[in-house]
């Protein structure tokens, strides 16, 4: 069976954990529970006809208290980036780790999953920048961990961006 | 060598797995049995186990042990982590490992530590870190979004300020505003204008130290910011500009509403009205006198005409129809205005006395005579000398006065020489002195001599349409004079009543009325109720046709409401019987009870 590396990235409280959980399970929990290192799953999914296993690295969010160790990247297949709509500042993280890893992975497939559409009211990101982002050649999905809004959307699309590589 | 046992025991202990790396097969054996956690976590028993590496269903070690082989192919010495990461186990529970590579001179091991007690400290800690991050993160959020409200709010006020400022002053219209102090905090462009300030030079200083007010303006402002709300009315300030031109406004003094200890003036530039009405009202006033009636308007020509010649004057006419007014207005209107204009009343006094003061009199020339004394005629010189009520004058001081006419020189009492004097007389008199000569009252060549140019004043009822003129310059003087500025206007209910009164006392007494009228009314404006009785009474007289049914309601109505509602009082007030006004009120179909 073809198995996968994918790497969720993003700020701290993002919602990469809560997206894998929602991802894997269909649970959502309102708690906040930081990640320390790195927490690993597996999902099959059926792609192009063909089960695949992604083995998802929800890696622990980037700030001042913990940077992204190169060596979690590597063996990628692909990645996710991860911003938090209601949080401006979580952009800037991600448009950092997508350079650090485009460095270390070269150009492997990776979407980027706005996630909190649920409180899509709070959220400090304007439609134009999401629409920068899409300029930039960028995959941008709007979704949600609590309501599994564009969850399954986002994996799917970039598990078959990796077969098609 | 190390014992086994011994491993084992530290092993389960320490949650660590102890691997050493074979240096030919690069293979990893555990140096103890596999611990009872990790095979939980594999979900495997201990005979699966052969003594080697326990693989490696982990993604995360299968990921880290090239990295491990090539640290330890590379190192002698030293250590490399992997790092926390979690995995879950064959039993649905998560765990969480950290494994470290371990080289030194003659030992390659591999160290995988379940991270499941206290080392989870680390997780506490970023917890709280991010938990309060995230705070600050939020908080930081709603301050901005506050700010932005706020600067949202500040700039539709600026901006709402400013659309205030420019409607102010395309209205014309100054504003001031002061502390509760009295110092000025905003001094708008227009009211800069009007005053001749600048903002700069008066802000933060009392309103007072505005040069345009004088003291009487200062005193009546301070006054209108004492009184209540409701009892403030406008305060009228008139100065002369720097231009010399007269600037006329209307201070309206208001609390602000926000803070009533602060206040605000509100500067009305009313000069062009009142140069306006200045213009108006000049064409309706020939010096103190007042009208635009054809009767009084013949009165202004015929002073015109006589004013510049030396001709003695009869004024005559009712009581208060402004016979002294007329003689002033001659003697203005005359060459002689900067010179003397002496008033003697005639009336009442004996010849002895009236001739002293006439023609003045010597230091001894009768009893109580202690100096030299000069007269009116003397005191008049080069001016005018006028004599009200000659019709008064006793006949001895009728022939003295006919020889002064005659030549122009008066004699002291006492004395025995005369005296040059350049005096113009006007005389004025109430009566008829043409009846007055058939008495042998007056005598008949001095009447001829004062009668030189004549003026008959018209009696004000034969001039109805001054009244509201008259009252209009009468109403301010009493209002001004009563302190009642809080009264605004003339009811129209109380203009048709005076219009309707026979007036007998004529001007005297419609100024005498406003006066009274001033003193009794307490509201905004006069009502017929604040009308001196006599008003009331005469107005079922059937004046000028003026009595109509609607009016004589009118009355009725006006008459019960100052009688309180009795109607015998209200007879009385309209001069009618009671049965009279019983009838009448029958008639209008008004109430006959009290």
């Amino acid at each position: 069976m073809i198995q996968k590396k994918v790497c969720l990235l993003g700020a701290f409280a993002v919602g990469k954990t809560s997206l894998v959980k929602q991802y894997i399970s269909g649970i959502f929990s309102e708690k906040y529970q930081t990640t320390v290192g790195v927490k690993i799953d597996k999902k099959v999914l059926d792609i192009q006809g063909e089960p695949m296993t992604l083995i998802l690295w929800d890696l622990h969010g980037e700030d001042e208290f913990q940077k992204i160790r190169a060596s979690y990247l590597r063996g990628s297949s692909g990645y996710m980036l991860v911003i938090d709509g209601t949080r401006l500042m979580t952009v800037g993280v991600v448009e950092g780790l997508q350079q650090m890893t485009q460095e270390i992975l070269g150009g492997v497939p990776f979407v980027v999953m706005i996630n909190k559409a649920d409180l899509s009211d709070q959220w400090e990101i304007e439609h134009e920048a999401v629409e920068g982002l899409r300029e930039r050649g960028w995959t941008v999905i709007e979704g949600s961990a609590k309501t599994g809004q564009g969850v399954e959307e986002a994996f799917f699309t970039l598990a078959n961006r990796m077969v098609d590589v | 060598m190390h014992e086994p046992s011994l491993f084992t025991g530290l092993s389960e202990a320490l949650s660590i797995l102890v691997l050493k790396r074979e240096g030919v097969s690069r293979s990893f054996h555990t140096l103890h049995s596999i611990p009872e956690w990790y095979r939980t976590f594999l979900g495997k028993s201990l005979e699966d186990f052969p003594n080697l590496l326990p693989d490696l269903d982990s993604p995360f070690l299968k990921h880290f042990l090239p990295q491990v082989h090539e640290f330890l192919d590379g190192q002698t010495t030293g250590q490399l982590t992997s790092g926390i990461w979690c995995e879950q186990g064959a039993d649905g529970k998560d765990y969480q490992f950290e494994a470290t590579a371990v080289a030194s001179a003659d030992t390659q091991l591999l160290l995988i530590q379940r991270m499941d007690r206290g080392e989870l400290e680390l997780q506490t800690v970023l917890q709280t870190a991010r938990e309060g991050g995230l705070q600050h993160q939020r908080d930081m959020a709603e301050h901005k979004q506050v700010e932005r409200q706020l600067g949202g709010k500040l700039e539709r006020s600026e901006q709402l300020r400013d659309d205030l400022l420019v409607i102010l002053d395309r209205l014309q219209l100054g504003t001031i505003m002061t502390d509760a102090q009295g110092r000025m905090t905003f001094v708008s462009r227009v009211a800069q204008e009007l005053l001749k300030l600048k903002e700069s030079d008066v802000i933060g200083r009392l309103w007072h130290v505005i040069p345009a007010f004088s003291a009487d303006d200062k005193a009546a402002l301070e006054d209108m910011i004492r009184q209540p709300i409701g009892k403030r009315t406008k305060v009228p300030v008139v100065f002369e500009s720097v231009r010399k031109r007269r600037v006329s406004l209307e201070i309206d003094v208001q609390q602000d509403p926000r803070d009533p200890q602060r206040t605000i003036f509100f500067l009305y530039d009313v000069t062009e009205v009142h140069d306006l009405r200045e213009v108006l009202t000049g064409q309706h006033r020939f010096f103190d006198l007042v009208g635009k009636s054809p009767a009084i308007t013949d009165v202004y020509a015929r002073i015109q005409d006589i004013a510049p010649t030396d001709a003695t004057v009869l004024i005559e006419g009712e009581t208060g129809t402004g016979k002294e007014l007329v003689a002033r207005a001659i003697h203005q209107a005359s060459p002689r205005k900067g010179q003397p204009f002496i008033a003697v009343n005639c009336a009442g006094l004996t010849d002895s006395l009236l001739g002293s003061q006439l023609f003045g009199h010597k230091r001894g020339a009768f009893t109580g005579a202690m100096q030299d004394h000069q007269g009116f005629f003397e005191a008049a010189h080069m001016g005018t000398l006028f004599l009200d009520e000659i019709g008064d004058m006793p006949l001895s001081i009728q022939t003295t006065l006919l020889r002064v006419l005659q030549e122009k020189e008066i004699m002291r009492v006492g004395e025995s020489h005369p005296r040059s004097v350049d005096v113009r007389v006007v005389t004025a008199t109430h009566q008829n002195l043409q009846e007055l000569v058939k008495t042998g009252k007056f005598r008949s060549d001095l009447l001829y001599r004062v009668r030189v140019a004549r003026l008959n004043l018209p009696a004000l009822r034969d001039r109805r349409e001054d009244i509201p003129l008259l009252c209009d310059v009468f109403f301010r003087q009493s209002r001004t004079v009563t302190k009642k500025m809080d009264i605004q206007e003339i009811s129209s209910d109380t203009m048709r009543q005076l219009m309707k009164y026979h007036w007998p006392g004529n001007v005297r007494e419609l100024k005498s009325a406003l006066d009274y009228a001033c003193i009794h009314c307490h509201g905004g404006a006069i009502l017929p109720s604040d009308l001196p009785p006599e008003c009331w009474e005469s107005v079922d007289r059937p004046l000028g046709g003026i009595n109509s049914e609607v009016d004589e309601r009118e009355q009725i109505v006006a008459a019960l409401t100052r009688a309180k509602g009795k109607r015998a009082e209200a007879a009385r007030l309209l001069g009618m019987s009671r049965s009279t006004l019983y009838r009448r009120l029958d008639s209008l179909g008004l109430p006959t009870k009290d």
